[in-house]
């Protein structure tokens, strides 16, 4: 797309509560339209290649999906100086995101282009799957939803010159990127056939292995053919899908069934919030209502415990301590270490802790960078310690052979900055409220009984933090936080 | 004095000798304390005890051969599996003091936060087990979160750094029974034992039972406590023996 023309840009101020894409980013099923952007967004070379290197997408496809959520609800805040703040957050994480394809090519998330086509993509997809459900949209609205997509890049970049000016002319630039500039990527080819096929449960039923993957067998499938017959037809050839009669079939059928569902069913029930809540009761962010459901989880918490101690010892009481503590600390690198799901740890895993932190805070760039200073600081800790074979990154086995016995005086510095961005007020202590921003549940130790005005002093949040980092001591926090979702 | 001792507090010492007693391995002696421990506990709840603390595993005790370790390790988590539900049942409250080091295997450490969990809420008789703990462990701890709470040194009291201490929420130790007549504080609960009362029962812990525990209850009901005070005499230091 060129930018010689001078093209009018769009109003940001259309975004806001009042904005068409608030309502459609309310309804739970907009979250297929942001999976199928995400398929369209892999195809890019540039995104692709960021999302492989760097993007936590494959090993927690549902905080992907719980954040774009969140960043979108940000940019249509009745508040303007939220937007701008997450805006210029958004622009903070992309910068961070650059280097170079396995085919040694250059990828940056802040490319133009590559930015315009993730805003395109999402457009498309709201475009796509509204017309599936049985409603087209109206000539009018999708001139407004248009444009308020357009606002969003602005918001982002300053302007929008990299998108067509009008609708007309942005479905001849649709096809021209899906004929020319995309390709059958790697990070496209794995959410296709490999993430729904083993994706992680939702939180809430991360208890019940067996119903999840009893459902993620008959689901899994389902949402992947369905995506791949939403697909415009040149992607799926190049991606070797061919001809799948009755895949866009089924398409329509299971949006046009959620479309009925959401006539049928009491509206709260599909709401964006609702959903999200009920997979990830830890998400919904009013204290009030979330009540009930984290006395539920307490009770569910408590049972599992209980079950636990009834049942039988398993086989690691037999084997050596060392051994078991071998395993366990395979499973922290597995389940916390290692965001990317690649095998090894290098910087992204570490940098997308910080990621996840800072947009869960909402921290302002001085804190934000302090706190990916620390993480940086920690990553070379663990490097120097901990990669023998000087690759640049750690593997499982030189993890396992060397961590328990590491001091680590940077992520104490980590543990040290997380508590002052966490610390809001600055009071040297973390109210309730502050927990609640960073962890998404109330207070779950014994702070509760030592009074009403219960809060986390440094050091007993210090401690908790490194008791979690070194695989010691599980935590719901942080399991909450950096291994589930 | 008619009201039991709020915090009562057992160094559990014996084993090994009423092991070598019988000429079996020190493991029986640990094997035969879990009746004592059980009795123990279900008598200071009877006799109205609201906090009982139990000396199980000293951060001293990892120079024991591993072999012992081991099995101490395993008998620990068993006991505790074994126990978990009527504990529950009987609305005791389980927590545990100590329990930092790497050595715990994983299971037993995730049994120890099962049974924190499943207990949490109760509110019948609390029970503190000091599992890999030393006294002076927890002072130095406090002293650290001290320091990084930033805390001024002339806003250091001793209330300020008893809010430090693991476990805050516990009051301080009434009276402390070490069996087998052994004579020593072998650092545990410095702080919290300051104005205890101590008696040390010559039986071992293994043969402890109800009967021992009321009798122990029954010396420090006989006692003045003081509490460094000088106005009224002070008759007895004994323990019972």
């Amino acid at each position: 797309m060129s930018a010689e023309t001078a093209v009018e840009q769009p109003d940001i101020s259309i975004l806001g509560p009042d904005a068409l894409l608030s309502e459609y980013c309310q309804d739970a099923r907009w979250g297929l339209a942001v999976v199928r952007a995400t398929v369209l967004e892999a195809a890019h070379p540039q995104i692709g290649a960021a999302l492989i290197e760097n993007s936590t997408f494959v090993a927690h496809p549902w905080r992907r999906v719980f954040n774009t959520l969140l960043s979108t609800q940000r940019v249509l805040d009745a508040d303007t100086r939220v937007r701008d703040k997450e805006a210029a957050r958004l622009n903070r994480l992309h910068a961070r995101i650059a280097g170079v394809d396995p085919k040694g090519r250059p990828y940056n998330a802040m490319d133009p282009d590559a930015r315009a086509w993730v805003v395109a993509s999402l457009f498309e997809s709201t475009v796509n799957l509204s017309r599936m459900s049985g409603v087209t949209m109206s000539a009018e609205d999708m001139e407004r939803l248009y444009a308020e997509f357009r606002a969003f890049l602005v918001l982002l970049e300053g302007n929008a010159d990299h998108l067509p000016a009008t609708v007309e002319e942005f479905w001849p630039y649709f096809e021209d990127v899906i004929e020319r500039g995309l390709e059958n990527t790697e990070a496209m080819r794995i959410i296709l056939f490999e993430l729904f096929g083993h994706m992680p449960a939702p939180p809430l039923l991360r208890g019940h292995p067996t119903i999840w993957a009893a459902g993620r067998v008959m689901a899994g499938p389902v949402i992947s053919e369905f995506l791949k017959g939403t697909l415009p037809e040149s992607i799926r050839q190049r991606a070797g899908l061919g001809e799948l009669p009755g895949s866009h079939a089924l398409a329509r059928g299971v949006y046009m069934g959620t479309g009925v569902a959401a006539r049928v069913l009491p509206q709260s029930w599909t709401r964006t919030d609702t959903m999200i809540g009920l997979l990830d009761p830890s998400l919904s962010n009013d204290g009030s209502g979330s009540q009930l459901l984290s006395a539920l989880r307490r009770q569910q918490t408590r049972a599992a415990a209980l079950i636990r101690l009834l049942s039988p010892i398993s086989g690691d009481s037999s084997s050596s301590s060392a051994g078991s503590a071998a395993r366990s600390a395979d499973r922290f690198f597995a389940e916390v270490l290692d965001q990317t799901g690649d095998g090894y740890v290098s910087w992204p895993d570490i940098a997308a802790m910080a990621r996840e932190v800072g947009s869960r805070l909402d921290l302002d760039e001085d804190t934000e960078e302090r706190l990916f200073e620390a993480y940086a600081g920690w990553w070379r800790e663990l490097a120097s310690a901990l990669d023998d074979d000087g690759d640049g990154r750690v593997s499982r086995a030189e993890y396992a052979a060397a961590a328990s016995t590491m001091a680590s005086p940077a992520l104490v510095r980590v543990a040290e900055v997380l508590f002052d961005a966490t610390d809001a007020d600055g009071d040297q202590s973390i109210s309730a409220v502050e927990h609640r921003a960073l962890f998404r549940t109330a207070f779950s130790r014994d702070v509760e009984t030592t009074g009403q005005d219960a809060r986390y002093s440094r050091s007993e949040f210090v401690r908790e933090f490194l008791d979690f980092m070194s695989g010691r001591q599980g935590s719901a926090g942080y399991e909450s936080l950096l291994a589930q979702a | 004095m008619v009201s039991a001792p709020r915090h009562v507090a057992c160094v559990m010492d014996g084993n090994g000798r009423w092991a070598r007693q019988r000429c079996l391995p020190r493991t029986a002696g640990h094997r035969a304390a879990e009746a004592a421990v059980i009795d123990v506990i279900e008598a200071a709840r009877a006799s109205g005890v609201r906090w009982l603390s139990l000396y199980a595993f000293s951060t001293e005790n990892w120079r024991r051969p591993s072999d012992e370790i081991d099995f101490l390790m395993g008998l620990v988590r068993r006991t505790l599996r074994k126990h978990a539900l009527s504990m529950c049942a009987r609305g005791i409250r389980c927590r545990f003091l100590g329990v930092s080091d790497p050595r715990i295997p994983p299971g037993l450490a995730r049994d120890i936060a099962d049974l924190v969990e499943l207990t949490r809420d109760n509110r019948g008789m609390t029970l503190t087990v000091a599992f890999d703990h030393g006294g002076r462990r927890d002072i130095v701890e406090a002293a650290r979160a001290l320091i990084r709470d930033r805390v001024p040194a002339d806003l250091v009291t001793e209330e300020s750094f008893a809010e430090h201490l693991p476990h805050p929420d516990t009051p301080d130790v009434d009276l402390v029974i070490r069996t087998s007549g052994e004579q020593r504080i072998s650092n545990f609960m410095l702080w919290q034992v300051a104005y205890a009362e101590w008696v040390f029962p010559e039986v071992l812990w293994p043969d402890f039972r109800a009967e021992h525990f009321h009798e122990c209850l029954r010396a420090y009901r006989n006692r003045e406590r003081r509490f460094g005070d000088v106005r009224s005499p002070n008759p007895m230091v004994k323990g019972i023996r």
